[in-house]
Parts: C-alpha cells; structure tokens; sequence
C-alpha cells in the first residue's frame, strides 16, 4: 500500500492506495496517530485508489475517529469504491462516518 | 410495500394448512415450485417454533417492487428473540429481529431476482407491479381471507374441543416436533461438493405419519442415505425414529455396508423392542467420485433411477423385510453404477398412497409420468415437480399420511470438472503469508475474468479469515500450514480453508451491534460479520483433527447485478 498525504484548506488529505488490510493497517495508524500527536484536527481520507478495506482497516478508522473526537477534531472520508462502499454497509459505518462521493465535496464546509 | 394478507399460527394442526397457504402464494408470485416448497417448509418450521414457546404468532407477508430487486418479506409478528431462527438463515437473505407495531419480530427477506426485471426490463416490472396491484392481489386477498376465516373457525373449534382429545393432540403434537426437528434442512448440505447434490422435503400429515429421511458424509467419498416410514404415531413413534435414525449414523461411521448397516441395527432394535414398533427403510451409499452405489432395501417402496438420457428404472429388489420386526434376520444388498447425470428418486407411501377427493390412490404410474416428463435441471425442480403433481392430485381432500421425498444426482469429477477452475495454496502461519494468497488469488482471478466486485470482496474475506486462524487458532509457537482450494465454475466461486488448529467456529458467535454509536462501537467480530454478508454461503465442520471453512460465492447472481440498467442508459 501507499499512502501519501498533502494539506488543503486545513485539511489533512490521507490517499490510501492498494489494500487497507492485515498487513497495510499497521503503517496507516501510525501514519494517522502522527497527524493527530502533531495537532491536525480535521482529517480527510480518500479511498479513490483504495482496492479493499478488510476488518483491520475499519479498526483503524474507529480509533481514528475516536481520537480526533477526543481532541475536539473530525474525520471524513470519500470517493469509496463499490466494494468499500460494501462494507461500509454492512458493518454499519457508513452512519457513523461522514462518507462523502468526491474530495471536493468532502473539504466543503470541512 | 403490498400486503399480500397474514396467515395465522396456533396449534401444530393449523400449521400444514399455513404451511399449503405460503407454498401457493409463493408459487402464485414466483412461478417457482421450488423457491415456493423451501420458504414455505423454512415458514412452517419457525411456526412450530414460535408453538413450541407459547408464542404462536402470525406472519404478515408484504412484498416490496419499489426496490431494485423485489423482495418478499415474511414477519413473524410477536415471537422475537425467544427464539432459535438460524434454519431461516440457510435460505432466506437476511433474517433479523425488528420491532413491528411494538411487537418483537422476526423479519426474514427473500429477494425475488425471478420477479426482477428492474435491471432490464421497466416495462415488465409495471407489468408484474400492475398485476401483482390490480388483478393478482385482488384475487390473493380474497383466497387469503377466506383462508384466514377458516383457519381462525378451525382453530377456535379446536379451543373447544375436550380435554381428552387435547391431550391426545398435545402427544401428538410433542411427537411431530420430535420428527420435525430431527431432519437436516440446510440445503444446499454441502455447497463445496460439486460431484452431487441432494435435497429432500417431507410434508407431516395433520394426524398420523413416522417418516424420516437422513443423508450425510462418512468420509470425503462416501455419501449415505436413506429415507423411512415408522409405523404408530406420537411420541413413541418419534423416539423410535430418533433411536433408528441415531444406530444409523453410528453404525455407518466404520461399516460400509448397507446390508451390513440394516443387519445390525435391525438386531439392535429388534432386541428389546417390546412396543412392536417397526419400520420400513431404504439406505444408499454413493460412492460420489465414481457412482458406484450400494443399497439395500428393507420393506420400503422401491426408489427410481432417472439416467441422464431419461430413461426411469424401479430399483425393485428387496432385501429383507422391515427393520425391528423379526431378530437376527441378515440383511442382503445390491449395487449399480451412476453415470454422470442420473438421479435417484427416494420416496414414502405417503406419495403413492395419496388420495383424491374422489378417494382415488395417486399410485406409482402417476409419479414414473412425472420422473418422465422432462430433464430436470436440478434435486430442488425434480423435488418440487413430483410434490407439486401430488398437491394437485389431492386438491381439496385431506392429507392422509407424511409426503417424504428425496432426491440425489450424481455428476462425479469429471461431470463437475467442466469449465472448473482449481487453485490449491498452502500459507503458513504468518500474516504476511495472506499478501501472498491474495497476490496468487488477484492473478487467478484476472486470468479468468472474476467479477472485478466479487475479486475485491474474495481477498478482504481471506484477510479477516486469514488473520482469525493466524491469531486464534494455534496455542503452540509452531509452524503450521493452512491449506487454501479454489474452486471456479461458471456459475460459483468455491472457497475451503481447512486448518489444524485447536476446534473453533468462527460462524459460531453473534454478530455485533452495527448501530451503535460511534463511543460504543467496538471492532471485535466485525470481521466474520463481514465474511458473512458477502459470502452467499458459509459453512463449518471439525472434521478429525481440522477445522474446515467453506464459503460460497455465486456469480450468476452478481453478473446480472452488474448489467447497466436500462433507466439509467
């Protein structure tokens, strides 16, 4: 997986590229947990290039989350794929994240 | 969202009526006698369920066109949580608790891809919405109400009947739940085994009846089955059965024999049976990769044989008489070779001993027409086609005795192997080792041509998986190997995962609360609730000392969901 990330409007923009999984999960919650220690406080993840999020990476997500939420910060997230979009369903985080279709329309009103 | 009407629950007496009013109603809307006979035996079951605890409930059947797929959805109003709802689980969609008009429900969906012309068709789908709005629910209404009335007259009749036929009803009602619960009702039974399918069906008379049928696996190769008829009724009848049915399956672990299998449990049972119970039996054993199969016939109806060139043989010989009567008799057998395409047509006398309403037997000519009529394309439409042609047969006139009826066909490796693809990985106990099943997996995949949709969910489901057996299922700091087969064919994506580690279903547990809060989500299982959801069927057996894991995907299915519609183009 990689994982690159740029700042717009004061927003931290995390693209994932590949497999949030197993193996990937460990490098995208570091990579997170150091925004959060460096003080960002609103995070936008993309998942345009993103193949599939497996369990491990929805447990990175929800503990994201709940730090950014410790922190008075917030998370959210856009362009899933039919197969995330999926998954999101089913495990029911599509209520309880911000899920938007494009980047632009998720750094609206961020 | 249509109601199509409510079909009332209450004694055991009322559920083969409930039972004939679902199959109708979904035969009526599917035009599928076999999706009608499943909901309708997955529906009677629950009914007996919600029974047994008091609980008896009604069902409101809704059907719902304002979705991209049809669903029909059955709720068992007012019984939810009470009780066990995982035999619904094997056919319905989803099945799930829900609160209806402050009642705890049981909400069970069925999609109904055979009334979906929502993908390509918008013209039929008004078509089918204006019939099932105007003309068809019209006249379902009608017929249901009516039902209904009768159904609720026969029911408070039966409040005021004396406490001596209450009781006697009561036994016997005890009995029929014995039977009942009894029967495998997971079909398709083995979803990884493409070298033969079965399915069976057995419709309890109001009254009187001891019919069973059983199948399972002794071994990777060797399929037994068989189907009987217990002779007297009630509870006595079905602890007979279970005692039958349970020497059965203990002696055919290590005896291979039919005539040897009937030989010792009829001893067994003969020994101390001082009721005089007896019953007739037929046992099969399949060998499924070569067809050769073994029976024995102990004073049961001969069975048929439907080659594939449709060609229908009675299996005449008998081999003895009926199990528990006469002790120390020995049992003889014989055997035939299946080719790839047969059948084997199973069956009580309730099929051939139905009865008209002019008092005429069905009889066998009658059901060797139907074996006869056409090429089946599976168990399930052969099953439905000789039940359906027994229904019409008795029409208004009661049923008299159990309907039991089973079929088997066999296809074997080569039969199976057409357009089949087999990719075989072993991964150690590693995480990084999931990377490597799922780059061999992506490149199986492309090479022939998977779904781009079901590609990705495949390699989450053997990360979560993966990742569970890596974690959870070795107590030692060995290595181990975990041994992964792939199965494509042009209809299904077959998946085993067998380890050896220490016994453990992963299906076993509940699945997590997904409406929670975010404070209060937690991670823990969500990674099997995933496999779950998009897997069309997972299984798990301990088989000696490896837990096995099956998943099923089929393709068919999600071809057509992949079809641009026409709306949007």
């Amino acid at each position: 997986m990689k994982i690159s990330h740029d700042e717009r409007d004061g927003v931290a923009v995390i693209r994932f590229e590949g497999n949030l999984d197993t193996n990937t999960a460990p490098e995208a919650q570091d990579t997170l947990d150091g925004l959060v220690a460096g003080g960002t406080t609103k995070v936008l993840v993309d998942f345009g290039a993103l193949d599939y999020i497996s369990s491990a990476g929805l447990r990175v997500l929800l503990a994201t989350a709940k730090k950014l939420r410790g922190s008075g910060g917030n998370l959210r997230l856009c362009s899933l794929n039919e197969t995330v979009a999926e998954v999101f369903e089913i495990s029911g985080f599509s209520t309880i994240f911000a899920v938007f279709p494009s980047e632009a329309e998720a750094l609206e009103g961020f | 969202m249509i109601h199509l009407g409510t079909i009332l629950g209450g004694a055991e007496s009322s559920v083969p009526e409930a039972r004939g009013k679902i199959r109708r109603l979904m035969r009526d809307l599917t035009n599928d006698g076999m999706v009608a006979t499943r909901v309708a035996t997955v529906a009677s079951q629950l009914f007996r369920a919600a029974n047994r605890i008091e609980q008896a409930g009604r069902i409101d059947v809704h059907l719902i066109l304002d979705r991209a797929e049809p669903e029909l959805v059955l709720d068992l109003v007012g019984v939810g949580g009470k009780m066990d709802c995982s035999v619904a689980d094997a056919f319905f969609d989803a099945v799930h608790v829900v609160r209806v008009e402050g009642e705890s429900t049981v909400r069970m969906v069925l999609r109904l891809p055979h009334l979906d012309p929502a993908a390509h068709q918008p013209r039929r789908q008004r078509e089918l919405r204006d019939a099932v709005e105007e003309k068809g629910r019209e006249a379902l209404m009608r017929e249901l109400t009516v039902k209904n009335r009768e159904l609720q007259e026969s029911f408070d009749n039966l409040r005021r009947t004396t406490t001596a036929k209450e009781r006697m009803e009561s036994e016997l009602n005890i009995g029929r739940d014995i039977q009942m619960s009894m029967l495998p009702l997971k079909f398709p039974p083995f979803p990884h085994r493409n070298e033969f399918t079965v399915f069976a069906t057995l419709e309890p008379a109001r009254e009187v009846g001891g019919d069973f049928y059983d199948f399972f696996l002794i071994d990777e190769d060797r399929f037994c089955f068989c189907v009987g008829d217990v002779s007297g009724k009630g509870v006595p009848a079905a602890l007979f059965m279970a005692v039958t049915k349970t020497l059965i399956k203990s002696r055919a672990t290590n005896d291979f024999s039919p005539a040897s299998i009937l030989t010792h449990v009829n001893d067994e049972i003969s020994e101390n049976n001082e009721s005089a119970m007896f019953v007739t039996l037929w046992l099969g054993i399949l060998d499924v990769t070569t067809g050769e199969l073994s029976y024995c016939n102990a004073g049961h109806n001969p069975p048929y044989l439907r080659s594939a060139s449709g060609e229908v043989v009675r299996l005449a010989n008998r081999h003895g008489p009926v199990v528990g009567a006469v002790e120390g008799l020995v049992y003889g057998e014989d055997a035939a070779t299946l080719q790839s395409g047969d059948y084997l047509f199973v069956y009580t006398d309730g099929v051939t001993e139905a009865m008209d309403p002019a008092g005429e037997l069905y009889e066998e000519d009658r059901l060797v027409r139907v074996l006869e009529a056409r090429d089946y394309d599976s168990v399930e439409e052969m099953v439905a086609a000789s039940t359906e042609d027994v229904w019409r047969f008795q029409a208004e006139a009661e049923q008299a005795d159990d309907v039991t009826v089973l079929a088997v066909r066999f296809t074997g490796r080569e039969g199976g192997a057409a357009g089949t693809h087999v990719l075989e990985l072993e991964a150690g106990n590693r995480y990084e080792e999931i990377d490597r099943v799922n780059r061999s997996f992506d490149e199986f995949a492309s090479t022939h041509g998977l779904p781009e949709k079901v590609r990705r969910s495949m390699k989450l489901v053997f990360d979560d998986l993966l990742n569970n057996v890596i974690s959870y299922a070795y107590e030692d700091e060995d290595e181990h190997l975990i041994e992964i087969r792939i199965e494509l064919s042009p209809d299904r994506l077959a998946v085993r995962i067998t380890d050896d580690g220490h016994p453990f279903n992963p299906f076993g547990r509940t699945s997590p609360d997904t409406a929670l809060e975010l404070e209060e989500r937690e991670i823990g299982g969500l990674g099997i609730h995933l496999v779950q959801n998009l897997m069309d069927e997972v299984s798990y057996t301990r088989r000696t000392d490896r837990n096995v894991v099956v998943l099923v995907k089929y393709l068919s299915h999600e071809a057509a969901e992949n079809e641009p519609s026409e709306e949007t183009t």
